[in-house]
């Protein structure tokens, strides 16, 4: 197993260009590979895929998502 | 006193608009300035429109905006859940930025 960084900062840095889960404070959650994120957990994603409740419910192509709204940001293995 | 506005501007001067490397979840935004983008706002409120600006905080200037309100009503006799939308269109609006969940931005054509 690849050694996982002990800095969020760093961990979510090293997200950067792979598949994502984001999930929000109102439990929606955005799938989609993530383009970057700065301080305020402003995150950009590309292929955006909207699920509410475990169902897909939109697809939004590159997405802006304000950090405020953000539960966690967790990586994802593709499925096919 | 002139490399502190030298710093203030840079920031912006810097950013060619067909630039590769996106640094910045903004950088993106910016990107998307003059197109049509879809924001989502609390409240389930949405809105459609020209985007003519924006900054740090999100607060969005658009133009020729469609405004959708969702409403969600539940019915206790049948136990289901009622929704209605209304639509409001505003030639200019301000979004406070605290109310923006997100920005989608329409695909550029390669």
């Amino acid at each position: 197993m690849t050694e996982i960084s002990k800095k969020p900062g760093e961990f979510t840095r090293s997200l950067v260009g792979h598949p994502v889960k984001v999930k929000l404070t109102s439990n929606i959650e955005y799938r989609g590979i993530l383009i970057s994120l700065d301080g305020h957990l402003n995150v950009v994603l590309e292929d955006t895929e909207e699920y509410v409740g475990g169902s897909l419910k939109n697809k939004l192509g590159d997405t802006f998502i304000r950090g405020n709204n953000l539960l966690y940001i967790s990586p994802m293995t593709r499925k096919k | 006193m002139s490399e502190k506005h030298e710093i203030a501007t840079s920031s912006i001067q810097k950013e060619p608009a067909y630039t590769e490397a996106i640094r910045q979840p903004l950088d993106t935004v910016r990107l998307a300035l003059g197109e049509r983008v879809y924001v989502k706002l609390r409240g389930e409120r949405e809105l459609r429109g020209k985007l003519h600006g924006f900054d740090q905080h999100m607060n969005i200037l658009l133009s020729d905006a469609e405004e959708t309100i969702t409403h969600i009503k539940f019915d206790p006799v049948t136990n289901e859940e009622i929704t209605s939308k209304t639509t409001k269109t505003s030639e200019m609006i301000f979004v406070r930025g605290d109310l923006v969940i997100l920005v989608s931005i329409p695909r550029r054509a390669a």
